[in-house]
């Protein structure tokens, strides 16, 4: 430790808790909150270089307050004026929690249980070093150049360092096997985080086999990854993006469950609901899966007779609910081997259904690929035979903390069994509050970003295990683009700023002012007629009249 | 305070008023001063000359070059050697004259706190002055000079700025009177400067938190 010239720092003493430490820094090495910084201990014999977070920043040697009693003159001024010299006085205080030191043979983090010794020098911990022990990526040493690494995603990099300096990757495995989630209030950024996963889960390293449900048509713009030369392989791989319309998206009806069935009709009394469900279950016996409401209904009028009147109600609310809607269909079904394949990442595009229809087409789909995933892991024949991961845009529709959702069921079998299965879950959500408990807590790796709503700041301290209080401080002073990432695709939370998009983003907000500006110019080209009858709004007289 | 210098306007150091002589030193930096009356010299201080908070200067020569020691009055005591003895009063109605004894021992006494020290030049004005401790030692006997406003101010001026750097061991020297003779100095240096200087309010500043440290020391808030 001859060479102090990369040493930022000295450590004070013991801090508060039993992890933590207070070193003393020159106000000339302005080390940041949150910066990642190293120390070397001995453990067993062998020198360990430990990391420490800085959670806090006091000034402990300063200009008197005293100095800044008029804001015309600069306390430099006084202190200038009183002989007081202002080069380097002011001396910081930092409080710093140790994270530990990476073991190999664990490859996470182990705490040496003790603190470093007053006047041990400390030094900011190095890019490479941090890239590859922040992540949980199991290398073998403590600095490896992860660039190499395949099934990384690259997402950004650390906050408090430069632009591009320390680059987080993190395992694509561990998060679309344990399930991720997206937390952040609107216009902080979820989609473009989920874009920049979603780009480098179809890179040619990973050939990820990717379903976006979209309920607001946000991820129109991937489709500009065909082409682009970061997605090409060598072997010729690119990756596929496929867009399925509303107009595409039909659920046979024989794959509804009578729970889905009476979740859509309207109020049914518990004599149509026995009725209904008999005759459900008796088709649902049936070899034929191609059966409609005309089928259905013949079975129940078979069963209870032509003129049940409930038989008769039940008819007229099938017809209305299920018949007139073009999502249901007797045959049609959205074919799984088009929908999933490796390299392809499937968008449905589902803007114009309503809510009710979107978690249906959503319950059918991942009941039939959950059940496809299940066959091929039993070793029975299966149209997925590969793993899967499935993004839900505004993911508390689909899984709501209250109220009835058709697709609540399956998601939350799907984040609790899924990971056997090889079926990934991504939720991405603005309103954390209102996603069901039980699917937020099995997402494993968490992208929290701004966070200001106090309910929803609570919710991620119950369902997130590895949010910590540091973690949680952090969430309301983030800024766009900002995130914090933690859970099982880290060794340790960390604040990123999240990459550029390679695609451009299509889900900004839009140019509303322009947008009334051009509206206005357009009605002023347009011939008025109904000058006369135009009271108040002045379209066209308004300005001129004023001259 | 608002006294010119007897030649008029530039201040001349050489025709300075004298104060008093030096008689001895409680430190370093803190001195003693005898007080000049009326038969110790020509035209003893006024009142207003060797008044509270008034800067003055000692002469003294370093290698060859004239310096002045600067210094300021934080304190006076008077001494009356016959304070406490009651003898006869020698002096009758009709013989006010004969005054012998003890009378003429009476003396002022005026504690002086260096502050810095400047170059006096081939004309007679101050330049490079410094608010370091004085490295030199005085002598007992050597003369106290009235400092003139203009000399107080270009001994306060470095580098344009005015300066009061020695305000931490002044405050040390004159102890319970310490904000009073750095507010003096300040009302003295306020006076001298035009109106529209921006120093006035880095002064009003400084004076500010004096005041306030002496209050709170006082107990007063």
């Amino acid at each position: 430790m001859a060479d102090r010239s990369n040493v930022v720092g000295t450590v004070a003493g013991p801090g508060d808790d039993p992890n933590e430490f207070v070193f003393v820094t020159p106000s000339d090495k302005s080390i940041k909150t949150g910066e990642f910084i190293t120390y070397t201990v001995s453990v067993e014999g062998e020198p360990r270089s430990v990391f420490a977070r800085v959670t806090n920043r006091e000034l402990i040697r300063g200009l008197p307050e005293g100095f800044l009693a008029d804001p015309e003159v600069g306390p430099e001024t006084v202190a200038a004026t009183l002989g007081v010299p202002t080069d380097d006085t002011e001396l910081y205080q930092l409080t710093a929690t140790v994270i530990g030191y990476y073991d190999t043979n664990m490859t996470t983090f182990a705490n040496p249980r003790q603190l470093p010794d007053p006047g041990t020098p400390l030094s900011i911990a190095p890019h490479q070093q941090l890239e590859t022990v922040l992540p949980n990526l199991g290398c073998e040493t403590d600095s490896t150049d992860i660039t190499t690494l395949d099934g990384v995603a690259h997402i950004g990099w650390l906050l408090n360092r430069p632009a591009e300096a320390t680059n987080l990757h993190i395992p694509i495995e561990e998060f679309a096997s344990t399930h991720l989630a997206i937390l952040a209030s609107t216009g902080s950024g979820k989609s473009y985080t989920a874009s920049v996963l979603i780009e480098e889960m179809m890179r040619p390293s990973s050939r990820a086999s990717l379903l976006v449900f979209d309920p607001h048509g946000e991820y129109d713009t991937l489709a500009e990854m065909q082409g682009e030369e970061a997605f090409q392989g060598e072997d010729g791989y690119e990756p596929e993006i496929e867009y399925y319309d509303p107009e595409r998206l039909r659920v046979r009806i024989s794959e509804l469950e009578i729970g889905d069935v009476m979740a859509i009709l309207d109020n049914p009394s518990n004599r149509m609901q026995e009725r209904l469900s008999t005759a459900w279950q008796a088709m649902q016996r049936q070899e034929s899966r191609t059966w409609g409401i005309d089928e259905l209904i013949g079975e129940m009028e078979r069963i209870y007779g032509d003129d049940d009147a409930s038989v008769g109600a039940l008819e007229w609310r099938l017809r209305r609910s299920i018949e007139r809607n073009d999502l249901f269909h007797p045959e049609e079904n959205v074919p799984l081997d088009e929908i999933v394949d490796p390299g392809q990442c499937t968008v449905l595009q589902m803007d114009t259904l309503d809510r009710r229809d979107q978690q249906l087409i959503t319950t059918v789909l991942l009941r039939r690929m959950y059940r496809e995933r299940l066959d091929d892991v039993r070793d029975r024949d299966s149209d997925i035979e590969h793993p899967i991961f499935a993004l839900f845009e505004e993911g508390h529709r689909f899984a709501p903390a209250s109220g009835e959702a058709p697709s609540l069921g399956i998601m939350r079998t799907i984040t609790s069994e899924g990971r056997k299965f090889g079926f990934g879950l991504g939720i991405i959500s603005q309103r954390p509050s209102k996603i069901d408990q039980d699917v937020l807590s099995q997402c494993g790796t968490q992208i929290s970003m701004q966070i200001k709503n106090p309910n929803d700041q609570d919710a991620i301290k119950n369902s997130v295990e590895a949010a910590g209080e540091d973690v949680l401080r952090e969430l309301p002073g983030l800024t766009p683009g900002q995130a914090v990432v933690s859970g099982d695709a880290m060794n340790t939370p960390a604040l990123i700023q999240v990459r550029q998009r390679r695609t451009p983003h299509g889900a900004g907000s839009r140019p509303v002012i322009e947008e009334w500006r051009e509206a206005y110019d357009e009605r002023q080209r347009e011939p008025t007629q109904s000058e006369s009858a135009d009271f108040g709004e002045g379209d066209s007289t308004g300005v001129q009249s004023l001259d | 305070m608002t006294d010119t210098p007897p030649d008029g306007e530039s201040p001349d150091i050489d025709s300075c008023v004298r104060i008093g002589s030096i008689v001895s030193s409680n430190s370093h930096l803190d001195y003693v001063v005898e007080v000049y009356k009326e038969r110790d010299c020509d035209r003893p201080p006024e009142l207003h000359e060797r008044e509270f908070g008034q800067p003055v200067f000692i002469k003294k020569t370093v290698n060859g070059t004239e310096h002045a020691v600067i210094g300021v009055i934080y304190d006076t005591q008077l001494v009356d050697p016959d304070q406490g003895r009651t003898g006869p009063r020698l002096a009758q109605d009709d013989q006010a004259q004969f005054t012998p004894g003890y009378i003429e021992e009476r003396t002022t006494l005026a504690g002086v706190a260096l502050l810095g020290t400047a170059e006096i030049a081939e004309d007679g004005a101050v330049q490079e002055p410094t608010h370091q401790m004085p490295r030199w030692t005085l002598e007992v006997e050597d003369t106290v000079f009235h400092c003139p406003d203009q000399v107080t101010v270009s001994f306060h001026t470095i580098d344009e700025q005015i300066q009061l750097a020695y305000m931490d061991r002044l405050l040390d020297i004159a102890g319970d009177l310490g904000s009073e003779v750095i507010v003096a100095l300040i009302d003295r240096l306020r006076g001298v400067l035009p109106e529209d200087d921006p120093n006035h309010r880095v002064l009003d500043v400084v004076e500010q938190n004096v005041q306030w440290q002496a209050r709170e020391q006082r107990g007063l808030v």
